[in-house]
């Protein structure tokens, strides 16, 4: 990017109500059409009275496409309108970010429901046979969107490393039990044989397709990176993240938040052909404006430093769990506090702590129009 | 001849049923009521499901329990409930308790949330609470000067209100202590460690008459020993899935053992041979001549299990105790 503190989003944005229940077929309110329309007249939509049609037409397979393909268009001009620089379709294709590509590879079986926290659940699954490519995961989504922008594309990809920790691994511990005695073992190296045969025969084809059609960048999204903070498998997170993405003539970040940063700075360095950390941070940060020791998550960039990573740094400077809409100075000032420390503001992006699903499309808009404008304060502010 | 126990570790995955009417309250689609309603419906089949697979202790289910602590970050004066923190190496979060004040106790907490009344009489009642250690561990402190403070007022708080359960009938009393084991980077937990925590054990459990075990979990229990066979409990509860055996098995034991050997983060049913083998050579090795007192049971909370799996695993409970009483004494 040739300016300073270019804006992306990183994922998700929630799924409108006319988008949800027009997709599972059921018939839509006057209200849930209204709250359509004025947000397509908000966000300047050509064509709205077609999109009326669409809501008000009986459930078919037509239909239902017809409601992802213009779910995708608004989320793709929702952040286009907020003024990032860096966007993709809100995943509004996607159930959410593991159930959406376990479900399309074969090998995975859906067990049930596991607590997350609270009333809060995922639908987990086992891996009951090695996993194999039977369909483009992305790719759909990918194409559509870069129909649908000028704008720079990056596109959210589950890693492997990720999906592997959230799925129990029934096909490859059987596979094992002759090889090893010791249960403490059992469990790690048929995780090594998951993860990368996950890698070679799913991952490494979908990511294929998608170079070869175009993507520039793909964001590894890794929630799970620091779950098993040992060194062992820290290492294994690594290696899976090196061959992921190893010889492809593409971009690639990765994304991690509500983790241990100390742990990940000291792996950091060891991740080739990673251009981007993309962390979270305001979660845990003071609502003050100041660029004193009140920015206290924003200090762990520190680790990374100390630890040698050189690429560059996605800034998460709003948080997505709370519906507090920074204002555009403190976004300001968590960007200059961040660059101040890294020493080199070319290397800071901006972007949300993580996917904006959790929030109303007001609410989102507004955290993201303020954190476009307090990219911009903070590059006046350097100049 | 003695006779293997079972039972379960910790907190019940809920049941498809259940879960479904949290998700509604948790959208404000149903009144708390419901809610109630639907918990305690629940909390009468685990408890079903517990007695009819033949477990000798029968516990509540916990269904209720967002984690662990929930309870008593909710209820303690001095406590706040803080955000979401991960639960050691799970996919499961808890809410960190916050200490802004020093802790004390109004309430009666474990009696309002434990189902008492859905136990029937006949049967021994278990309770699973959380251990000093852990909880100091992943409480975030910032009241105290210093942690070990805390860890001994919390247990003396644990202490009244175990002895408030006793009158109410509890039989057993686990407490679980995962931070105790779960060391993945730092070096095991220092010897002057454990001896505080030998010291908050005997204050939890001082005057308390039924059965105790204090349950370990996610890491190496032979990190803990010799020490732990001094702590003042009954049993000790060893995590088998991360348990160096070739070091467990050197040490002997004069307290009973409850060998978490059903892998409650594992969906894959066990194979009994193999497990029957492994817990012979245990109890054949840690016990010179007489054994005593010996469980089988989950490694830790079934949580981690889509309910219809947990209910699995806890029908082989049983099984694979008799099966272990039959090659013990065969």
């Amino acid at each position: 990017m040739d300016k300073l503190f270019p804006t992306q989003e990183i994922g998700s944005l929630a799924k409108p109500s006319w988008r949800v229940k027009g997709y599972q077929g059921d018939e839509l309110t006057e209200n849930e059409i209204a709250e359509a329309m004025s947000w397509g007249e908000k966000l300047g939509i050509a064509n709205l009275e077609q999109l009326i049609q669409v809501l008000k037409n009986k459930n078919s397979p037509q239909r239902r496409k017809a409601i992802l393909e213009w779910a995708a268009k608004y989320a793709i001009k929702f952040f286009e309108i907020a003024g990032l620089d860096v966007v993709f379709n809100g995943e509004q294709w996607r159930s959410e970010m593991y159930e959406h590509f376990i479900r399309r590879v074969s090998g995975f079986k859906v067990l049930g429901f596991v607590k997350s926290f609270d009333y809060r659940y995922f639908n987990k699954a086992a891996c009951i046979d090695p996993p194999k490519y039977i369909k483009p995961i992305y790719l759909e989504e990918f194409l559509f969107t870069k129909e649908n922008t000028t704008r720079k594309i990056k596109v959210p990809f589950t890693g492997a490393y990720t999906l592997v920790d959230w799925t129990f691994n029934e096909f490859y511990e059987k596979r094992v039990v002759d090889k090893v005695q010791d249960f403490t073992r059992r469990k790690f190296e048929a995780k090594k044989d998951f993860l990368f045969d996950l890698i070679k025969n799913v991952i490494r084809p979908e990511i294929k397709t998608l170079v070869d059609s175009g993507a520039e960048w793909i964001q590894i999204d890794e929630p799970a990176a620091t779950t098993n903070p040992s060194s062992e498998e820290m290492e294994l997170f690594v290696e899976a993240f090196n061959e992921t993405v190893r010889g492809f003539n593409c971009i690639f970040s990765l994304h991690n938040c509500y983790s241990n940063y100390k742990i990940l700075a000291k792996y950091a360095p060891k991740l080739q052909n990673c251009g981007q950390l993309a962390l979270e941070f305001a979660n845990r940060d003071n609502p003050q404006i100041g660029l004193d020791n009140i920015r206290t998550s924003y200090k762990e960039i520190k680790f990374f430093e100390e630890y040698g990573f050189s690429g560059n740094y996605g800034l998460g400077v709003i948080d997505v769990h709370s519906n507090f809409v920074e204002p555009p100075e403190l976004i300001r000032d968590r960007i200059l506090y961040a660059a101040k420390i890294v020493g080199d503001s070319s290397r800071i992006w901006v972007n949300p702590d993580c996917g904006l699903r959790t929030r109303s499309w007001d609410v989102s808009f507004q955290k993201l129009k303020n954190m476009v404008l307090g990219a911009e304060l903070a590059r006046q502010s350097l100049e | 001849m003695e006779t293997i126990e079972c039972y379960i570790t910790g907190i019940l995955p809920r049941p498809e049923e259940l879960i479904e009417v949290t998700r509604a309250y948790d959208r404000a689609r149903i009144s708390r009521e419901e809610l109630e309603n639907a918990f305690e419906k629940a909390t009468k089949e685990v408890i079903r499901i517990q007695i009819t697979a033949g477990l000798s202790y029968i516990t509540d289910g916990m269904l209720k329990w967002q984690d662990l602590f929930r309870p008593f970050t909710e209820k303690l004066e001095g406590v706040h409930v803080g955000s979401l923190a991960r639960w050691f190496n799970n996919n499961t979060f808890y809410r960190k308790p916050i200490i802004t004040n020093r802790i004390t106790c109004e309430k009666n907490i474990l009696e309002e949330i434990t189902y008492r009344k859905l136990i029937p009489k006949d049967v021994l009642w278990k309770v699973i609470l959380p251990a000093p250690y852990t909880f100091i561990q992943l409480a975030e402190n910032q009241a105290y000067s210093n942690k070990t403070d805390l860890m001994f007022e919390y247990a003396k708080i644990l202490n009244k209100e175990l002895s408030k359960l006793v009158n109410l009938g509890v039989k057993y009393i686990q407490l679980s202590d995962p931070a105790l084991v779960y060391q993945p980077i730092s070096k095991s937990i220092s010897r002057d460690e454990l001896s505080m925590v030998k010291a908050a054990l005997d204050t939890t459990f001082k005057g308390i008459s039924v059965k105790t075990c204090l349950q370990t979990f996610f890491g190496d229990f032979t990190q803990i020993l010799p020490e732990a066979l001094e702590f003042s409990v009954d049993h000790l509860g060893v995590d088998i899935y991360e348990t160096h055996m070739e070091k467990l098995v050197k040490y002997s034991f004069d307290k009973g053992i409850a060998l978490g050997i059903i892998d409650a983060r594992n969906s894959l049913m066990e194979n009994m041979d193999e497990l029957v083998k492994l817990a012979k050579k245990i109890v054949k090795t840690i016990y010179l001549s007489d054994f005593e007192e010996i469980f089988v049971c989950p490694n830790c909370d079934l949580e981690y299990l889509p309910w219809k799996r947990a209910k699995e695993k806890i029908k082989t409970l049983r099984v694979l105790a008799t099966r272990l009483e039959e090659e013990l004494h065969g």
